[in-house]
């Protein structure tokens, strides 16, 4: 390549090529934005914890349950959340994450894949949500969706502890946990939840029954 | 042309290569940039791809799975992003375009890297970096659409999904400042990094450029050099030639000198000898009864034997031989020359080579040759009536040089004509040809040794030979004792 060559001008189909290359990169990222920030279905929690549940909630504690995808890649992330958040609360809670185990799954479904992560987290109990009952009792359609209740069983937080799918960091849900463990609430509070589906996916044509 | 217009128009020369240089230099710096940049957008491609699947490779919707979003992103978006940088580094390396188009692309790869993994924190260090990479190209320019691209992503980012850029949800307002301040300080360092790039590339061509002009310089005069050479060459073997001719045309003439009395004695007697047998008066008369006769015979003969003198000298001088060397022991073949020296009277010959001298290797025929014209040059300067002595020395062998020495105490030789005494045709002698020392001096050069002569008048004359340790004697150049075959002393 000769200098000559280095410094040939740009031709209009140059630009035309370079402007076409820019909008397609800039409507991918566009797409990607947009399916990271969707949050999920946000669910129908009970306002009091449901009775026919069989977790124990804690008499004197809050209690956190979150319902999670043992083969969701978001689960990661939520994990990473609820340790920063059990950990920077400075306040005892009760906390579960109960992993969902539809009936009739196949064996690439590996319910035990983020057991270990969980046992790692100081204070948190895993466990195994057989066909999806408690998530059933609780409203609970997306994974990544925490629910805390006070120690009287009041509904104190409904929603996600990520800022978007699988998307590690500071986030609104988070803060506000932090917040109502070591200052109570006086109402509760919701937020979106970003993560798989808990349940399969509708028939076209039929709408969610939550 | 002035010296100063010759200089000035040299420095123009090299200030017009030096921009030469430089800018292959530059075109050559963009190329290796291109293509780590290439190789760098499709290791970025294949790392995504490979990041996707290991991390996220599906979603899941209950127990269906289908395959994530990231993996089509990482595919499609990657594959797009790369797409079009690896296309001009590889159709058009080191086009200008080129580095723009890159410095986009990288830094929308931070973008897309940072959501692939996750939003970690860590990722964000793949900006900085990228930053680095481009200034690889030494052109700060190409910085400017880098940090827009950065500046745009952050400013969306910060006003939709401010965690993702800051890490906290609610930012102080003044955190945009300090990112922006890190950027931009780093963007400063390339900046004056670049711009001192190009300043060194500049100075290395102009200093390759004034290499060049020297060596080109260099050049020229080696080949004016090498035609000066080839014309002195030339001079000295036309030079050589005349002397040869001037040489033959002196040794012609001396020959001829030389011969001319003989001739002339031996043509008088020759024709004093016709006349008596050819006279019809003496017919009767036996020529045998003539006294004349056999003397003028004996002219005839003792002037053919001179000529024949000359003459054989004169081959010996012209007919250079190699020696052939051979163990000769010097007390038997000085007692030989000895011998055959002519005697004169009162003139004593005298041989002290010691018995047990080690035996040196010599051409025996060229060093008789040697001792015969020492010895006879010294007996035949002893002046007539005068006692004289005229004595052969030998010494040295193992690692010691040879010492041959005659000496003589005659009349001793005049200090001009030692100076010249080994000049072929040169001789103080009433009856001589020149040549006897001339052929001892060419044949002790042959044999590696010297010869010199010691003389002060009314003193007697020595002449030594000088030759190299007998182990030495066989060897080539490098035994050849040091300074010319011939030396005199006063």
């Amino acid at each position: 390549v000769t200098s000559a060559a280095a410094r040939q001008p740009l031709r209009p189909l140059h630009v035309l090529v370079g402007v076409a290359w820019l909008v397609l990169v800039l409507t991918g990222s566009g797409l990607l934005w947009r399916y990271k920030a969707t949050p999920g279905t946000p669910g129908s929690p009970p306002a009091t914890w449901p009775s026919e549940s069989r977790i124990a909630p804690s008499p004197d504690l809050p209690t956190l349950v979150m319902f999670a995808h043992p083969m969701c890649p978001c689960t990661r992330a939520s994990l990473d959340e609820l340790e920063v958040l059990v950990s920077g609360a400075q306040a005892s809670v009760r906390a579960y994450v109960l992993f969902v185990k539809p009936d009739d799954v196949g064996d690439d479904y590996d319910v035990t894949n983020y057991w270990a992560r969980v046992e790692q987290i100081p204070g948190v109990v895993p466990r195994i949500d057989e066909g999806g009952r408690e998530a059933d009792r609780f409203g609970s359609v997306t994974s990544g969706h925490v629910l805390l209740y006070s120690p009287g069983g009041r509904l104190l937080y409904s929603g996600g502890i990520t800022g978007a799918r699988g998307h590690a960091g500071d986030n609104q849900g988070r803060r506000a946990l932090i917040a109502l463990l070591r200052h109570g609430a006086p109402r509760s509070e919701r937020q979106p939840v970003f993560g798989c589906s808990l349940e399969d996916p509708q028939p076209p044509g039929e709408e969610a029954v939550r | 042309m002035t010296p100063e217009e010759m200089e000035s128009a040299s420095s123009a020369k090299v200030a017009a290569r030096a921009r030469v240089l430089f800018d292959e230099h530059l075109v050559n710096v963009h190329r290796r940039a291109d293509s780590v940049f290439g190789a760098l957008m499709l290791v970025q491609w294949v790392a995504a791809i490979l990041v996707a699947l290991v991390l996220s490779p599906y979603a899941w919707e209950g127990k269906v799975k289908t395959v994530n979003l990231h993996v089509w992103v990482a595919l499609l978006l990657g594959g797009l992003i790369s797409s079009l940088p690896i296309l001009l580094v590889w159709t058009r390396p080191g086009w200008f375009a080129n580095r723009w188009v890159i410095a986009v692309a990288q830094m929308l790869w931070s973008a897309l890297l940072i959501h692939l993994l996750g939003g970690r924190i860590e990722t964000h260090f793949h900006v900085f970096g990228s930053l680095a990479f481009l200034a690889f190209y030494r052109d700060w320019r190409i910085l400017v659409p880098a940090t827009i691209v950065v500046a745009a992503d952050h400013f969306l980012r910060g006003v939709f999904w401010p965690e993702s850029v800051y890490g906290v949800v609610s930012p102080q307002w003044w955190r945009f400042l300090e990112h922006a301040f890190w950027v931009a300080f780093e963007d400063v360092v390339l900046v004056f990094a670049c711009i001192q790039g190009v300043h060194e590339l500049r100075a290395i061509a102009q200093r390759q450029a004034e290499v060049e002009a020297l060596s080109e310089r260099d050049q020229l005069v080696s080949s004016e050099l090498r035609a000066a050479l080839e014309e002195l060459k030339a001079t000295q073997e036309a030079r050589t030639r005349a002397e040869k001719l001037a040489a033959v045309g002196q040794l012609a003439a001396s020959v001829g000198h030389e011969l001319r009395n003989p001739l002339a004695a031996v043509r008088n007697a020759a024709t004093y000898v016709s006349r008596r047998l050819t006279d019809p008066k003496l017919a009767g008369k036996p020529a045998s009864e003539d006294p004349k006769v056999p003397q003028f015979l004996g002219v005839i003969d003792r002037e053919l034997g001179a000529c024949a003198r000359i003459i054989s000298d004169l081959l010996d001088f012209a007919r250079e031989r190699k020696p052939s060397l051979q163990p000769c022991p010097l007390g038997p073949l000085v007692d030989e020359a000895l011998g055959v020296v002519p005697p004169r009277p009162n003139v004593r010959l005298v041989d002290e080579v010691p018995d047990d001298l080690p035996v040196p290797n010599l051409d025996k025929d060229q060093f008789r040759q040697v001792l015969i014209n020492l010895v006879q040059n010294a007996s035949e300067a002893m002046p007539e009536g005068r006692a004289g002595r005229v004595t052969v020395r030998a010494e040295g062998g193992a690692t010691a040089p040879w010492r041959i020495l005659v000496i003589d105490d005659g009349p001793g030789i005049p200090a001009d004509a030692v100076a010249r005494i080994f000049e072929p045709l040169y001789t103080t002698k009433v009856k001589g040809t020149g040549l006897g020392l001339a052929i001892v001096a060419n044949i002790v050069g042959a044999h590696n040794g010297r010869v010199q002569v010691q003389s002060e008048p009314g003193q007697g004359a020595t002449f030594v030979i000088e030759l190299p340790p007998e182990h030495l004697a066989r060897s080539e150049p490098s035994s050849v004792l040091p300074g010319p075959a011939v030396a005199v002393a006063g």
